[in-house]
């Protein structure tokens, strides 16, 4: 009796020790995307049909061999009651087929929906198609290049091109987006296969050679997140941990001028000139 | 600990059972002691150049000795104060401090010379000249950074000296570094940043070896070192094509601990390296043995050994007399060189602003790339493929003035290099028009890439960087079939200038 109490205790005290999701910038562990929150209903509702399946089972499996073992096989003792073998009774197996397989199917279908807006780019929301890709991310042994399209001369961001362009942008294991917006990038991988993984986000995504995979993300907080690597790699696959920091939009305009200016740097054109 | 040898079968089924049981202990065994020992476990100790084992034991054991005085082991760290390495938290030089008749002096008045951690409560201030030197070190309670006054615990019953000099934290960034140097670079860059730690093998182009105190991509005049900002920024921007990675989430205070270093691992290799040489065409096994051979010849009732203990014992005479001074100078001019590198003189910087990339601009950069006064096809090639007639033809090695063995071109480390492909837009010193600028103008240190900044006036650099930068989208367009729009403005002028 002391596991299975043991047990209950400590994922009860669990969350409150940060053993539960990483406790990020929201300190709670609490999905840090309107779309991860969704996906957290789905982890917690899976959760629960799980621990009721699983605790079900158990108390179930105990009651069976509680009694079971007072029982004999032995058609002449009268004392104790006779065991009753249930093996292959046919409503027995058509119940316990056709109740798992109603919880899935229903798993299945109500998933559907976040599943689509997650992955399939007609269901990706209308302002990310509108807008396109944002920054085209890279995925290298070991870190994360990132490609932004450049600004016109007013200062808005252009459009971002399959093909480098002599005005794209770069920077290296930082990758800047706007918070608060849905917004897209392209995941290429130059070597082997990685995976882009924003684990407050809730967004993990193969980056697969040869591929150019669109993924769409919306960052609530303008804070910093963790970037990571989540496919075992190659030898220095823990050195691919990198940042995502989301800010509203007009900073992240701002910080791409600025990125444009230093990427241009001459040497000569003093700071002055360079607002 | 555990035996699992000499065990004989024939005695049948009982033995068998032992045996296995003996296989069994065995295995455990070797995992215990697998896990322990770890795979290939690195041990925290510099190694030597190769090239030490061309002298004669005498001149090599002298070698061992001067790096272990000067520099020690990674654990017992010896911070030689000639080398311009920022060792300490912080360090200065006692201001006037009155004295106090019959009272502890708690609050010492200084002037900080360097300031690398901010001071805090707890640190070590440690003596290092004057009176106190050799006396227990106090420690640092409160910094008053106005007043530039440090208060310590316990007093002193008498002002130190002004002017004696102190270091607060002492040696805690060199410490700090060589931390986060293990954990983050040393499997690459090796222990003693030899470029050959335990996965170095599986990357091409091979991790640097900091050990001739040279590095390719910097800010400075051809023959100047690398600055402390150049490191940083390669730690932070890691180098593209190859396997540097980008460390941009250590903090800034970490990045400048493993550059100092790693700056200290470059002085100590570059001491090394200057000292082998130096021995090298006296103390070397050939050089004694010829020394050794001559002098019998003109004395034929010498014997080898009485030879060879003459030789030793003219080695162990310059040891003690002229090279002292000698190692003094190289010492003093090799700290002076890394010194200078941090001073903006040291710096290139264009003394014309980028020249407008213009297809005009781009055409003449065109020409100068072909012409026989920057020469860049012939290594870089004529469409930028990094292919060029000296990737094909027999080098001299510059330092031994001997041909290469094989065709191509060599670095400083003797890796066979190739000419950066222009046409894939990867820049591995960095992409902005002032960084390939610096490499035109300074070359690459330790690479066959010349410095033209005498050759080439800054206008002539400019367009080449514009015909360069360009290159990528000029060999995309020429492709069949690349899709239009693609290109940048101007691009098929230039493609048809010549």
């Amino acid at each position: 009796m002391v596991w299975p109490i043991a047990a209950v205790v400590l994922c009860w005290l669990a969350p409150g020790w940060n053993w539960w999701f990483p406790a990020g910038p929201s300190g709670t562990g609490a999905a840090m995307s309107p779309l991860g929150e969704r996906i957290d209903d789905l982890f917690y509702m899976i959760l629960i049909i799980t621990t009721v399946t699983f605790v079900g089972t158990q108390i179930g499996l105990g009651y069976v061999l509680f009694t079971g073992a007072r029982r004999s096989d032995q058609p002449e003792d009268a004392e104790g009651e006779k065991a009753w073998f249930s093996h292959g009774s046919h409503n027995l197996e058509v119940v316990w087929s056709i109740v798992p397989a109603a919880v899935l199917l229903f798993i299945a279908l109500y998933q559907m929906e976040v599943w689509a807006e997650y992955r399939v780019q007609d269901a990706f929301p209308k302002q990310v198609i509108r807008t396109g890709p944002l920054a085209e991310v890279t995925a290298r042994q070991f870190e994360w290049r990132i490609r932004y399209p450049g600004v016109d001369a007013e200062g808005n961001p252009l459009e971002l091109k399959p093909d480098p362009q002599p005005t794209d942008l770069y920077t290296v294991n930082d990758l800047r987006l706007p918070s608060s917006q849905p917004v897209m990038i392209w995941l290429r991988s130059e070597d082997v296969q990685h995976s882009f993984f924003l684990p407050e986000l809730r967004v993990k995504q193969d980056a697969v050679p040869g591929l150019v995979i669109p993924v769409w993300f919306e960052a609530i907080k303008s804070t910093e997140y963790s970037m990571l690597c989540a496919e075992l790699c190659g030898w220095g696959h823990y050195k691919m941990k990198s940042r995502l920091v989301a800010t509203p939009e007009d900073e992240w305009r701002v910080w791409l001028q600025e990125l444009q200016v230093e990427q241009n740097y001459d040497g000569v054109s003093d700071e002055s000139n360079d607002e | 600990m555990v035996q699992c040898t000499s065990i004989k079968v024939s005695e049948g089924w009982q033995q068998t059972e032992v045996l296995l049981v003996r296989l069994g202990q065995c295995i455990i065994g070797l995992a215990v002691l697998l896990t322990i020992a770890g795979c290939g476990a690195q041990k925290a100790e510099f190694n030597n150049r190769e090239d030490i084992n061309v002298l004669i034991p005498e001149a090599q054991d002298h070698v061992r000795e001067v790096l272990a005085t000067h520099f020690g082991q990674p654990t017992r760290m010896v911070l030689w104060e000639r080398m311009p390495v920022h060792y300490h938290g912080a360090s200065g030089v006692f201001a006037e401090n009155a004295a106090t008749a019959g009272k502890t002096l708690s609050k010492l008045n200084v002037t900080l010379t360097e300031e690398n951690l901010p001071i805090e409560e707890g640190q070590e201030l440690a003596w290092i000249s004057g009176k106190y030197l050799g006396q227990p070190n106090p420690h640092v309670v409160s910094f008053d950074a106005t007043a530039s006054q440090v208060g310590i615990e316990p007093g002193l019953a008498e002002p130190p000296g002004a002017g004696d000099r102190f270091a607060i934290a002492p040696g805690e960034v060199l410490i700090h570094g060589r931390i986060l140097y293990a954990e983050h670079c040393q499997h690459c860059h090796g222990v003693s940043g030899d470029g050959n730690g335990p996965t170095a093998k599986y990357l091409n182009p091979r991790p640097r070896d900091y050990r001739l105190g040279k590095f390719k991509f910097k800010s400075t005049s051809s023959s100047a070192k690398a600055t402390r900002d150049d490191l940083s920024r390669i730690i932070e921007e890691g180098i593209p094509g190859t396997y540097m990675p980008s460390f941009k989430l250590l903090k800034e205070e970490e990045n400048r601990a493993i550059v100092e270093y790693v700056r200290w691992l470059a002085m100590r290799g570059e001491v090394e390296f200057k000292l082998i040489q130096a021995l090298k065409n006296d103390y070397s096994n050939e050089a004694v043995a010829s020394q050794v051979a001559s002098a019998r010849e003109s004395d034929s009732t010498l014997s080898a050994s009485a030879a060879r203990e003459k030789v030793v014992a003219d080695l162990n005479e310059y040891l003690t007399g002229d090279w002292q001074e000698e190692f003094n100078d190289d010492t003093k001019f090799q700290a002076e060189q890394w010194v200078q590198a941090e001073e903006p003189s040291a710096l290139v910087i264009p003394k014309l602003a980028r020249v407008p990339d213009t297809p005009e601009s781009r055409a003449h950069g065109r020409e100068l790339y072909l012409s026989a006064k920057a020469k860049c096809a012939t290594c870089h090639g004529d469409s930028g493929l990094g292919d060029g007639s000296q990737t094909l033809s027999v080098q001299k090695n510059p330092a031994t003035n001997a041909d290469y063995d094989t065709p191509g071109l060599f670095d400083d480390w003797g890796n066979p290099v190739k000419p950066r492909n222009l046409t894939r837009g990867i820049y591995r010193g960095g992409r902005r028009p002032l960084d390939l600028y610096r490499r035109i103008h300074a070359g690459i240190s330790g690479t066959p890439m010349p410095a033209f900044g005498t050759v080439l006036k800054d206008e002539e650099i400019w367009d080449i960087v514009n015909y360069v930068m360009n290159i990528p989208f000029e060999a995309r367009d020429r492709q069949p079939g690349s899709g239009a729009g693609t290109s940048g403005a101007g691009a098929p002028e230039v493609a048809t200038t010549r």
